[in-house]
C-alpha cells in the first residue's frame, strides 16, 4: 500500500493518506490539512456534521502511528482559518505526540505563531534540509529541490468507454513534489502532467502510479 | 357605491378604449368585489392584468368615496411575477388604470434589478401596488417591522402561478402567503395560470388545502379558443441532413424569409448558448440585419433586456433570438412568428411560445419548428396532434422542502423574531408542509439553532439564537447579511459579472465557463466578441476581440425532459413512423422527409413497433455501447438507465458511462456486455425497484446535484454575489464534498434525506418508471448486435453529458484503465 520512491537520492514513502515519510530523517511530512474548517463553517451559520471533525484528528493518529516518525512537518495550511474551539481539540491531540513538529506557515496560517510555541510547534517560513526546499507555496530555487503543498493536485483519469476516474494525488514535476492535501474537507485543483513529469494517486488504500 | 355601480365604472373605461371587456374578466371583477379568492385560467396576452387590478382599485374607490382629491397612503396590493421582464408592462397598464380613474393610486416595482437607493425610497413609503417576485417578496419578510408593512394589504395577485407551481418558487410563495393570511387583515389572494393539466390542484396548493381561503374561492376559465398553426422546417435534402451538431444552424437559411415576411420574429431556442449561436451566426451571414435583430437571455444585462423588450413593442426590430427568458407574460402585439428551434420537450410551453405570436383577436399564432437533428421530425410531428388535442401536463408541487423551510424560518428570524407556536400552524396550513409532523418540525427548529439535534462539546455554531421569552431570532449581523444575499431557491454556479476594462457592466456569466479560460482567450457573449482580460474578485474584466475563434459559453442546467403526455405520443408517432416506413410513404410532410432516415434504419436494424422494445449493441472506438429504446422521456431514462447499469454490474466488476434523450439510453464500457445474460436475468423487472433505485442513487450523480442545491438554499454554502462585495473567504465549500460529509458523518439528516425524495419524486418520477417498466414487461425484447451506430442511436452516444456506475473496485479500475491506456 506505500509507495517507496527516491528524490535526489533520499528515501521516501508515499502514504496512502497523502502524507510521505522521509527515511533518512525520519520526518513526516503533511500539507494542507485545514484544521478547524468545520469549526469555522459552523461558528459562520453553515451546518456541515460536526462529527466529521474527529476524522481529521483520527486521520494524523492513524498515519503517525504507523510511521512513529522522529519529527513531524506540516507544510503549511494546518488550520483552515481564525482561532476556534477546533484548536482545543488540536492541543490534546499534540499532547500525545512525543515526535518534534514544526509548521512551514502557509496562507492560511493566520493564527498567532505564540499559540503554536506554546504547544511545542516550531514556525518556519521554510526549512533546507541536505539539499531540498520544504516551503508551503510551490516554489523553484535552483539547486534545491521542492517539497511543498498548497496546490491541492489532483488527478482525473480518463479511460475508455468515456470512463473518469477523479483523485487526489502526489505531483512530481522537475525539481519538485507537491503533496496532496491531507484535510478530508477540501478541494482539489485538477493538473495536466507534462512528458517526464509523475503522479502518484492516492485511494483510501493505495498509492498507485499512473503518469 | 355598491357592486353593479363599480362594475360600470370599470366598463364605461372599457367603453372609452373601444373594448369590451371579456366574460371572464367581469366574472373576476365580480368574485373578487365579493370578497373571494380564486385561481383564473387566462393565457398571456388576454387581458389577465384587468381582470384583476381592475377590482383591487374598484374596491378602494368603494372604501374611500373621496378617492380623487385624498390618497390614502400605505401597500394595497401585491403582484408577484415570476420574471422581472414582466413587470413593466404590469406596470405600465396598472398605472394607466389608476390614473385615468383619477385616483392617486402609484405603481412601484421591486426585484433584484431594484436599486438600493429606490428600495430605501420604497420603504419608507410603500407604492400602493407592488409588483415583485417570490425572492423579493421573502426579502420584505426578512427586513424588521415587516407586518407593519402588510397591515393593511387587500390582495396579492400570483401571475404565471403555473411557472411558479412546480418549483421551489412556488413553495415560497406558498409561505410568503401563510404569513401574510395572518398579518394582512381583509387578504383576497388570486392567482393567474396558463392551462395546466392540474389547474384544481393549483387552485389548492395556492390557497391552503382545505383552508378558509380555499373554501371561499373560484376557478374561473377564459376558455379563449385561439387557433395555432405549427409547420416544421424540412430540409430539402434528407441526405445531408446532419446527424448532431445540435443546434439547427444547418437550416440557417430557411429562417431568413421567414423573418422577412413577418412584422416581428421571436426565435426561441433551448439554452443560452444556443442562443448565442443562433444570433452570432445570423449576424455574420446576414449582416444586412444589423440593427434589426436582436438578443434577450437571463444573463444579458438588465439595460439592454429592456431595451430589446422596448423595441419589440414599438416594432423596431425584425426578429429576437431568445430563451424561455421571452417565455411568459409580456404582450409584445407586433410579433406574428415564432420559430422553435429544438424539441420544446412539452406540449404546454410550446402552445404558451406559439402563443406570444398572433395576440390581436381573431389572429391565429404561427409557430415553425426547427429540428436540430433528424429525429426531432418525429417530435415535430407528434407536437402537431398535441396542439389540436390540447393534451397538457401537471405541474407537480414540491413537497416537504425542508430547506426552504430552513431559509423562510431564518427570514422570519432576521426580521422580528419568531414564536414557533405561532408559525407552526401556518406551516402546517401550506400545500407543501400539510403532511409535516411535530418530530420534523422539532428537528427544523433543532438545526436553526444549534445545527445539529443536540448540543456537543467544542460547538460554536450560530445562526438563529433563542432569546429568553422563547423568541427565535437572528442577533449577529453578519449572518443577517449573508441571509439576506442568499434568499431565493434558484441556484446557480457562483456568477461573476463581464466588464469591460474601460467600463461598461455587460453581464453575469457562470464561473465555471470562466475558469476554463486563460487571459488572452476570446469567447463570445451577449452577442460580443471578448477577450478576457483578468479576473478581479467576482468580476471578469474584458476587452473587445477582433479573434475569430472564439469559445462560447455552455450554461448548466436547463436541460428538458419531455412529458409523460409527450412520451406517449411520440411512441404513438414512431409506430405510425414504422407503419409509413414499410408501406413507403408517410402520412404527415415530417414522416415522409424522414423516409431516408428510417430505411437506413431499418437496414441496419429496426423501428419498434407498439409490442417490440429495441436494444441494440455495437462497439466502435470508444468501447461497448449498448442501446435501449423505451421512448419514454429523458427523466424515465435516466432512472431506467442507472437501475440497468446498476443491476448489470452486480453480475460482475463493471464500470459504465450512461448517457440518455427523450428517445432512449446507452449504456457504454470499455468491457463487452453480456446481452443475453441481461436478458436471461430479466433485469428490467419492477421487482425490487425502489431498493435497486436506491443503490443506483447512491452510485451516480443524480442526489449529489440534488443536494447541491438543497445546501444553498438551506444556507449551508455561501455563494457569494457578482457586483457585491462581500467577503466569503474561507467560507467556500465544495457541495460535493459537503455531500459526502453529510453521507459519511450524519446520513440521517433531513435535508440530506431530501436529496433522494426529491430524486424519487421530481427527477425519475417513479410513477412513471414503473409503468414504463410494466409495459416493457408485455412487449417483446429484440435485441439486434450491429455493426455500426445506427441512425437512432447517434444522436444519443454522442450526447457528452454523462452518469458513472461502477461496481469495480476502485484500485482495479484504476490499473485496468493504465492497462487499456498503454495498449
Amino acid at each position: 500500500m506505500i509507495e517507496n520512491i527516491q528524490l535526489v537520492g533520499q528515501n521516501f514513502s508515499l502514504h496512502p493518506s497523502g502524507a510521505m515519510l522521509w527515511e533518512e530523517k525520519q520526518m513526516l511530512l503533511i500539507s494542507d490539512v485545514h484544521l478547524g474548517k468545520i469549526s469555522h463553517f459552523r461558528k459562520y451559520g453553515s451546518a456541515v456534521p460536526q462529527n466529521a471533525i474527529a476524522e481529521n484528528f483520527e486521520c494524523l493518529t492513524r498515519v503517525v502511528d504507523h510511521f512513529q516518525p522522529e519529527k513531524i512537518c506540516f507544510l503549511g495550511d494546518l488550520f483552515h482559518s481564525s482561532l476556534n474551539l477546533e484548536w482545543d481539540l488540536f492541543e490534546n491531540w499534540m499532547q500525545d505526540i512525543s515526535a518534534e513538529v514544526m509548521l512551514v506557515v502557509g496562507n492560511h496560517d493566520i493564527i498567532s505563531a505564540l499559540k503554536y510555541e506554546a504547544v511545542g510547534i516550531k514556525i518556519v517560513s521554510e526549512l533546507i534540509l541536505e539539499n531540498l526546499l520544504l516551503t508551503h507555496h510551490p516554489e523553484i530555487r535552483e539547486n534545491y529541490f521542492n517539497l511543498c503543498g498548497h496546490l491541492h493536485p489532483g488527478f482525473k483519469l480518463n479511460g475508455a468507454g468515456k470512463q473518469q476516474v477523479k483523485l487526489r494525488c502526489f505531483y512530481k514535476s522537475g525539481e519538485q513534489m507537491i503533496l496532496p492535501a491531507f484535510g478530508e474537507f477540501t478541494g482539489n485543483y485538477w493538473i495536466s502532467p507534462n512528458v517526464g513529469d509523475q503522479v502518484f494517486v492516492i485511494t483510501k488504500k493505495e498509492v498507485i502510479l499512473v503518469y | 357605491m355598491n357592486r353593479p355601480q363599480l362594475i360600470k365604472l370599470a366598463e364605461s373605461w372599457f367603453e372609452k378604449q373601444d373594448w369590451k371587456p371579456f366574460a371572464f374578466q367581469k366574472q373576476t371583477w365580480k368574485a373578487y368585489l365579493q370578497g373571494k379568492n380564486g385561481l383564473l385560467n387566462a393565457p398571456t396576452g388576454s387581458g389577465k392584468t384587468y381582470a384583476l387590478w381592475i377590482p383591487v382599485v374598484l374596491e378602494y374607490i368603494k372604501n374611500n368615496p373621496d378617492y380623487k382629491t385624498k390618497h390614502r397612503q400605505g401597500l394595497k396590493a401585491i403582484w408577484i411575477t415570476p420574471l422581472r421582464a414582466l413587470s413593466v408592462e404590469i406596470e405600465q397598464a396598472a398605472g394607466r388604470f389608476a390614473e385615468e380613474m383619477g385616483t392617486q393610486l402609484t405603481v412601484g416595482i421591486r426585484t433584484g434589478d431594484t436599486s438600493q437607493k429606490d428600495r430605501a425610497a420604497q420603504k419608507k413609503k410603500m407604492p400602493d401596488l407592488l409588483i415583485t417576485t417570490p425572492e423579493s417578496l421573502h426579502l420584505l419578510l426578512s427586513s424588521k417591522d415587516y407586518d407593519k408593512t402588510f397591515e393593511n394589504l387587500n390582495a396579492i395577485i400570483v401571475d404565471e402561478w403555473h411557472e411558479l407551481l412546480g418549483t421551489k418558487r412556488g413553495v415560497q410563495v406558498e409561505l410568503g402567503l401563510s404569513r401574510l393570511k395572518t398579518i394582512s387583515k381583509n387578504l383576497k389572494i388570486w392567482g393567474i395560470s396558463a392551462t395546466i393539466g392540474n389547474l384544481q390542484e393549483a387552485r389548492e396548493v395556492l390557497l391552503g388545502p382545505g383552508s378558509g381561503s380555499y373554501q371561499n374561492s373560484e376557478l374561473i376559465r377564459a376558455n379563449l379558443n385561439k387557433k395555432i398553426i405549427v409547420r416544421s422546417i424540412i430540409p430539402e435534402k434528407m441526405e445531408k441532413f446532419p446527424w448532431r451538431g445540435h443546434l439547427g444552424l444547418h437550416l440557417i437559411d430557411e429562417v431568413v424569409p421567414i423573418i422577412r415576411n413577418s412584422k416581428t420574429t421571436l426565435i426561441f431556442t433551448n439554452t443560452r448558448s444556443q442562443c448565442e449561436l443562433w444570433f452570432q451566426k445570423l449576424m455574420h451571414k446576414y449582416p444586412e440585419f444589423a440593427g434589426e435583430v436582436a438578443m434577450h437571455h437571463g444573463s444579458i444585462n438588465k439595460e439592454t433586456r429592456l431595451w430589446v423588450e422596448q423595441a419589440i413593442r414599438n416594432e423596431s426590430l425584425k426578429a429576437v433570438v431568445c430563451t424561455s427568458s421571452l417565455d411568459l407574460g409580456v404582450d409584445f402585439a407586433p410579433v406574428e412568428t415564432i420559430i422553435q428551434i429544438g424539441g420544446p420537450k412539452g406540449v404546454a410551453r410550446f402552445i404558451q411560445r406559439a402563443g406570444r405570436s398572433g395576440h390581436q383577436p381573431g389572429k391565429e399564432s404561427v409557430i415553425y419548428f426547427l429540428p436540430t437533428h433528424a429525429i426531432e421530425l418525429i417530435e415535430a410531428s407528434a407536437l402537431q396532434k398535441a396542439v389540436k388535442k390540447t393534451v397538457v401536463e401537471d405541474r407537480i408541487p414540491y413537497l416537504l422542502s425542508f430547506d426552504v423551510l430552513v431559509q423562510y424560518l431564518t427570514s422570519l428570524a432576521v426580521s422580528n423574531g419568531f414564536f414557533p407556536k405561532d408559525i407552526y400552524p401556518e406551516i402546517k396550513s401550506t400545500f407543501c408542509f400539510q403532511g409535516i409532523t411535530d418530530e420534523q418540525w422539532k428537528w427544523i427548529l433543532n438545526f436553526i439553532t444549534k445545527g445539529s439535534q443536540s448540543l456537543q462539546a467544542y460547538d460554536e455554531y450560530k445562526k438563529v439564537e433563542i432569546e429568553e421569552n422563547g423568541l427565535f431570532k437572528v442577533n449577529d449581523r453578519g449572518v443577517a447579511m449573508r441571509h439576506r444575499l442568499q434568499i431565493g431557491t434558484i441556484v446557480s454556479d457562483a456568477m461573476l459579472s463581464v466588464k469591460y476594462i474601460s467600463g461598461g457592466y455587460i453581464g453575469t456569466i457562470e464561473e465555471w465557463f470562466i475558469s476554463k479560460l486563460s487571459p488572452g482567450d476570446a469567447f463570445t457573449f451577449a452577442g460580443k466578441n471578448l477577450e478576457l482580460a483578468r479576473i478581479k474578485g467576482m468580476q471578469v474584466l474584458v476587452r473587445a476581440s477582433k479573434k475569430k475563434n472564439s469559445k462560447v459559453p455552455s450554461w448548466m442546467g436547463g436541460r428538458m425532459g419531455f412529458s409523460a403526455q409527450m412520451s406517449e405520443l411520440l411512441r404513438a408517432e414512431m409506430y405510425e413512423a414504422r407503419e409509413s416506413a414499410n408501406s413507403g410513404g408517410g402520412k404527415s410532410r415530417e414522416l415522409f422527409a424522414l423516409q431516408p432516415i428510417f430505411e437506413r434504419q431499418q437496414r441496419e436494424s429496426i423501428i419498434p413497433g407498439k409490442d417490440e422494445f429495441l436494444i441494440e449493441t455495437f462497439k466502435t472506438r470508444e468501447g461497448y455501447h449498448a442501446i435501449f429504446y423505451p421512448f419514454e422521456g429523458r427523466f424515465v431514462h435516466e432512472a431506467l438507465s442507472s437501475l440497468l447499469a446498476y443491476r448489470i454490474s452486480l453480475l460482475s466488476p463493471i464500470s459504465f458511462t450512461l448517457a440518455f434523450n427523450d428517445y432512449g439510453f446507452e449504456l457504454l464500457s470499455n468491457q463487452k456486455i453480456d446481452m443475453q445474460q441481461v436478458l436471461d436475468n430479466d433485469l428490467f423487472s419492477p421487482k425490487f425497484l425502489m431498493d435497486d433505485l436506491n443503490n443506483s442513487l447512491n452510485a451516480t450523480e443524480m442526489a449529489r446535484r440534488k443536494f447541491r442545491d438543497i445546501a444553498v438554499i438551506a444556507g449551508m454554502v455561501f455563494t457569494g454575489f457578482p457586483n457585491k462585495l462581500i467577503k466569503s473567504k474561507h467560507l467556500q465549500a465544495n457541495s460535493q464534498l459537503l455531500f459526502s460529509v453529510f453521507r459519511d458523518y450524519e446520513p440521517e439528516n433531513l435535508l440530506f434525506l431530501q436529496a433522494f425524495r426529491e430524486t424519487f419524486e421530481h427527477q425519475l418520477e417513479e410513477g412513471r418508471l414503473r409503468l414504463a417498466l410494466e409495459r416493457i414487461s408485455n412487449q417483446n425484447i429484440i435485441w439486434k448486435a450491429c455493426e455500426k451506430p445506427t441512425p437512432f442511436s447517434f444522436p444519443i452516444i454522442t450526447d457528452r453529458l454523462r452518469e458513472k456506475l461502477s461496481s469495480e473496485k476502485l484500485e482495479d479500475r484504476i490499473r485496468r484503465m493504465l492497462i487499456q491506456w498503454e495498449k
